[in-house]
């Protein structure tokens, strides 16, 4: 078991390099450059170049991407072009907007999700059951922002029963953080939600069929206990695949959500830094998601061995 | 134990067969007179009834069939429908709400809405399929290179994962900010970032086939690797393949949406649905009609690309409704 | 490992969730919040000539003199000032008990190193500069500055608003290259930069600084005394105009900057919002030709362009349908400021294409294609470019139309390259009426070829008649020179003026003491 971490853990060396070299290229070749940004629109071209030079933005590529490499393994992300801060600080600092808004999504999505897929699985084939399907595929069909710019109108405009815009640290008290993200949450979740009940209702189908599902209702088991823990912890392995896959989709949305509802949060960072050519800021950023997501994939994978026993490493 | 080969039983016959064949007929002893066949009493199931059936049991292909040729119909036939040159400004009229002049009101130039929607059903239907094909040729040669090419899996698959392990969104983004805006680059970004998915489906399908006898026996007999590409493997892709298809088709025209919501998308003088809301999304409190139209046709779209899609799925193999 | 360790482990793990430091706040603390124009990225305002970075610049930082509503520079850090006869020496006396925020005294020294870092980025300053003898510290509190040629304009330059102004900063932080961004930011303004609660790109935060000494005079824009009656101003970044509006009507902010025109009347119907022009100075819109490359080097095509367009189409895809937003403008100087012209101006803005594509013939336009930048994400540049392609098609150019973002046009507009090869033919921008008053400070209308601004016009008359307005001794002569200026730049086409446009600022009923002004003023500015 350890073993199998360790190799894992090893496993993603290469693929955290194949990142590294990918982004830092894009962005190399990219015909935007920061020192005119900076330079801004009273400047000379003179100004420019000097920036640019200041920048060390005119060395070739491979020098400045060994240079690059080896901070980053130093766990040195080097320092923003715009904000002269510390990459490691900008992200710090947006950390908690973005994993709070992903948790509340991801505990009201799993929370809403998975009892809808299986109560239509329960009753296949009834009014039910393609009324939650028809409004799932409906969530993933409607663009992110509408739903935010409407759910914005309603609840916090017309009802005024939540803040518009912003984020407030959990430390300031519970429900203030809480209120602010409830909107971005059912956002950024429906599509999230349609997806998990697709796949929980299609998984507990095959299960319902299974020998063992007919025994536990043979043996006098109720409705609940039969559904709830007996069929769906044998569904849970590709449902929790689906909740690792559709992390990458959440941090897609969470750019358009941020921007909505004016989360301080890594979305937005990233989608600034790109359109200002920031580069520190855009590859300390992409280096870090997909480190997140490979070691989501990882807890996901480890997680196999507690839902299903069968599976062993 | 006989040795003769009996014939099957009735039961193991697939059905919609015929019954087997009576004894053939008797030609009728002379003299007997013989009365005119009678005509059927119960009439023959008529054609029309079958498609009936069809749409009842497969409701969804058909709804997302119906919906996806109405939309494609109306980019085709745009010029006809009413609508004027969407890209004809008019300053002094300006963010005018619908009437009988304007369907669907003027937008912040003074284009005419309506056109503007109507016409850009050609960009994002453009933008969904040429990335779902495109995607999909891509995908499939990277994934049977990958799965056929043992040395090559290693490394590739290491590549596919560091492209995944990039949002899409931020992936799309980014190629977009090294070009300007324009609809073959949308095109291109959007396809570069979906392609990983399928080259995975496609190794996947190549790796299980790969362990399958058929397979073993086609390279044991010296069948070349074409051959076998061609008629083992590429048929077995090709269900899973489809299906994935009609959801990178409808995620597309999603990102092109995105896309343009964040200022990297397809530029206005193409109208397309993505940048028309994207223009209109600072006025939604007070001009929502901007925003709404497109966003009614695009989300009608993309639900009935993902119609499709369902329908195809549970129609080709209801086993992969268990991997979406 | 079974499932009780492993769901033990996960559990020890939790959330590190970096302190975002807030602190707490004492009761009844009055806190302004405040919805900027722009993202505060960097904060350096010699460094940054941005609008956003000069507006916070303000806020921290203080200058030895300031413009008032009427443009005449008033002393601020300056207690009393004396010319020497022959016009050549000017020494300054600080005033007493100026303090920075770390508590120091403002000293001679610090003023001489933030002068000296200021002249290497503005252009007045290196004319200054130009004409330099001595700028020394002659005691702790006075300053002396010696000139070859006599300035008259120095008091103007050291109190203008346009960027980046005369900031007074503390010698250590001056002396850094004025290439590179300061790193800390202490100055003896009213407020002090409360560093560790930035968060770039989402919030910035200013505290009242309790030891500043405002001047007696009552303020007005940079002059007299700056008082906060607020204890604390909150720069809240908002990427979307629509969550900003919805903001505001919620109580979630109280001030914004620059509400887009048409969410005003949305904003005016809110029985809790008051709305009013923001800075009387307005803006000028431009578009700017390429005098390099065919086929804008070619005076005549010039001209065909600039008569062909309609200023009310780019002026209404900018401000909307509220007509008291804007004006015709013929010429290059802000309407309402005493240098305005209207000299030589009535080929501007025709909006004839009949005309346009006749005069464009007779210049002889052979078809060459025309790349027109076009910024999609600023709404000003991404409007004008709208109505510009329209026009350039309509008048029978070969467009070649290249929708990008701020960032990449900012680099491409700095290349001298053929278009073809990465250059350009034309890009859209605009520029605060504030720095379109006179010459100086006005990069964008001089016309010195390879030394001017994007675009590169080489028109000797206008720089003739320029430097005839630096040698103006009185106000007659400047009007004179500046008509000059203006007829010759019509001409010559040096860029082409889309129109002058005012911009609305919107602010909660509860909040009072807001001014119209190029920068907005957070002295004074009070909240029930």
């Amino acid at each position: 078991m350890l073993g199998y971490i360790g190799r894992r853990i090893l496993a993603t060396i290469p693929v955290m390099a194949v990142v590294g070299l990918f982004v830092f290229s894009l962005l190399y070749f990219a015909p935007g450059d920061p020192a005119a940004i900076i330079a801004g629109d009273q400047a000379t071209p003179d100004d420019v170049a000097r920036i640019r030079a200041t920048l060390g933005l005119d060395r070739p590529f491979l020098v400045r991407f060994w240079e690059w490499s080896w901070q980053i393994l130093h766990g040195d992300l080097g320092t923003s072009i715009f904000t002269n801060l510390p990459v490691t600080t900008m992200i710090g600092q947006r950390v908690q907007p973005t994993v709070s808004l992903m948790l509340v999504t991801l505990v009201f999505a799993i929370v809403v999700a998975v009892p809808l897929g299986v109560v239509a699985a329960w009753k296949a084939g009834s009014l039910i059951d393609r009324l939650v399907m028809g409004l799932a595929v409906m969530g993933f069909s409607v663009p992110v922002f509408v739903v935010g710019y409407v759910l914005a109108y309603v609840f916090a405009l017309e009802l005024g029963w939540l803040p518009v815009q912003g984020y407030t640290p959990i430390e300031q008290g519970f429900w203030p953080w809480l209120s602010n993200l409830i909107l971005p949450a059912v956002t950024l979740g429906l599509v999230y939600i349609a997806l998990i009940a697709r796949v929980t209702r299609a998984t507990m189908l095959d299960v319902l069929q299974q020998d063992y599902v007919r025994t536990a209702r043979a043996k006098g088991l109720s409705q609940g206990p039969v559904l709830f823990i007996h069929a769906l912890k044998n569904a849970a392995v590709p449902i929790v695949t689906v909740i690792g896959i559709g992390i990458a989709l959440l941090i897609g949305g969470a750019v358009v959500t941020e921007t909505v509802f004016a989360i301080p949060g890594l979305g937005r960072l990233t989608v600034d830094a790109i359109l200002r050519r920031d580069y520190p800021v855009i590859q300390g950023v992409v280096l870090l998601f997909s480190f997140v997501y490979v070691l989501v994939n990882l807890a996901i994978d480890l997680s196999y061995t507690l839902l299903d026993p069968r599976i062993r490493y | 134990m006989t040795a003769t080969a009996a014939p099957y039983p009735d039961s193991a016959r697939p059905t919609g067969l015929p019954p087997a064949e009576a004894a053939p007929k008797a030609p009728p002893p002379p003299g007997l007179a013989v009365a005119a066949a009678l005509p059927d009493v119960i009439p023959v199931r008529k054609r029309r009834g079958k498609i009936w059936t069809y749409v009842r049991r497969n409701p969804t292909i058909v709804v997302g069939g119906v919906l996806l040729l109405i939309v494609f119909l109306m980019a085709v036939l745009a010029p006809w429908l009413g609508t004027v040159d969407p890209t004809a400004l008019a300053p002094a009229k300006r963010t005018r709400v619908p009437s009988a002049q304007y369907w669907f009101g003027t937008d912040m130039l003074g284009r005419d809405v309506y056109s503007r929607v109507v016409y850009g059903a050609r960009v994002s239907l453009l933008v969904g399929f040429s990335v779902a094909f495109l995607a999909s040729i891509a995908g499939l040669a990277v994934g049977l290179v990958s799965g056929m090419v043992r040395w090559l899996d290693g490394i590739v698959m290491r590549v596919v994962d560091g492209m995944m392990s990039i949002p899409p969104i931020l992936l799309a983004v980014a190629l977009m900010a090294l070009t300007r805006g324009s609809v073959q680059n949308v095109i291109v970004a959007i396809t570069i970032a979906e392609i990983p998915r399928v080259a995975r489906l496609v190794r996947g399908v190549v790796l299980s086939l790969r362990e399958q006898p058929y397979v073993e026996a086609a390279v044991t007999t010296g069948t070349r690797m074409p051959a076998i590409i061609w008629r083992h493997i590429l048929p077995n892709t090709l269900a899973p393949m489809t299906v994935q298809a009609t959801y990178i088709c409808a995620s597309a025209m999603i990102t092109e949406a995105i896309l343009s919501f964040i200022g990297a998308g397809v530029p206005p003088s193409t109208p397309s649905w993505g940048n028309i809301m994207a223009e209109g999304r600072a006025l939604w409190q007070v001009k929502f009609y901007i925003i709404l139209f497109p966003a009614i046709f695009l989300s009608m779209t993309v639900l009935a690309v993902n119609l499709v899609g369902d329908g195809l799925r549970d129609a080709l193999d209801p086993r992969m409704a268990k991997d979406v | 490992m079974d499932r009780r360790t492993f769901l033990k482990g996960s559990a020890a793990l939790g959330l590190a969730a970096p302190q975002i430091a807030r602190p707490a706040l004492a009761q009844g603390a009055k806190v302004l919040r405040f919805v900027p124009q722009a993202n505060l990225a960097n904060f350096d305002p010699i460094w940054g000539t941005q609008y956003v970075v000069r507006n916070a610049g303000t806020l921290v930082w203080d200058m030895l003199y300031g413009v008032d509503a009427q443009l005449k520079p008033q002393r601020q850090m300056v207690e009393s000032e004396e010319v020497s006869g022959d016009k050549l020496t000017w020494t300054f006396r600080l005033r007493p008990g100026l303090k920075w925020h770390d508590g120091e005294p403002v000293l001679a020294k610090d003023v001489v190193a933030s002068l000296t870092r200021w002249m290497a980025r503005d252009p007045i300053g290196l004319m200054i500069r130009g004409i330099q003898d001595d700028l020394t510290a002659t005691d702790d509190k006075t300053v002396q500055w010696r000139l070859k040629k006599p300035f008259p304009k120095l008091l103007y330059a050291l109190g203008k608003t346009n960027a980046p102004m005369a900031l007074m900063m503390p010698e250590r932080i001056a002396k850094t290259d004025p290439f590179t961004q300061i790193t800390e930011y202490v100055g003896s303004g009213p407020m002090k930069f409360v560093r560790n609660e930035w968060v770039p790109g989402a919030r910035a935060v200013f505290e009242t600084f309790t030891d500043y000494k405002p001047r007696d005079e009552p303020n007005s824009w940079l002059a007299g005394g700056k008082r906060m009656l607020v204890d604390r101003v909150e720069w809240v970044i908002m990427p979307d105009p629509a969550t900003a509006s919805a903001a505001l009507q919620n109580g979630e902010v109280d001030w914004w900057e620059n509400p887009i025109s048409d969410l005003v009347p949305l904003l005016r119907k809110n029985s809790n919002l008051n709305v009013d022009i923001a800075d009387p100075l307005g803006n000028v819109g431009s578009f700017r030709m390429n005098h390099l490359h065919p086929p804008f080097d070619n005076p005549k095509i010039r001209q065909a362009v600039m008569t062909a367009m309609s200023q009310e189409d780019y002026m209404r895809a900018i401000v909307g349908d509220d007509d008291s937003l804007w004006k015709k403008l013929p010429g290059f100087f802000t309407p309402g400021t005493p240098l305005y012209s209207e000299a030589g101006g009535d080929n501007v803005g025709k909006g004839d294409i009949k005309l346009g594509q006749k005069l464009l013939k007779e210049a002889g336009y052979k078809g060459e294609p025309v790349v027109c930048i076009v910024a999609q994400d600023q709404g000003i540049t991404k409007a004008q470019g709208d109505i510009t392609a329209d026009l350039l098609k309509q008048m029978g150019f070969n467009v070649d139309f290249v929708a990008t973002d701020w960032g990449t046009t900012g680099t491409r507009r700095a290349s001298k390259a053929p278009p073809s090869q990465g250059g350009w033919n034309m890009f859209h921008t605009w520029h605060a009426g504030a720095d379109c008053i006179n010459p100086a400070g006005y990069p964008a209308v001089r016309a010195s070829g390879d030394k001017a601004w994007f675009g590169w016009p080489n028109i000797p008359p206008v720089e003739t008649a320029i430097a005839e307005w630096f040698d103006a001794a009185d106000p007659a002569a400047e009007k004179a020179a500046i008509d000059k200026v203006n007829a010759a730049a019509c001409e010559g086409v040096v860029y082409v003026p889309t129109g002058f446009f005012l911009g609305y600022q919107a602010w909660r009923k509860n909040v009072s003491g807001i001014v119209k002004g190029p920068i907005p003023f957070t002295w004074g500015v009070s909240k029930a």
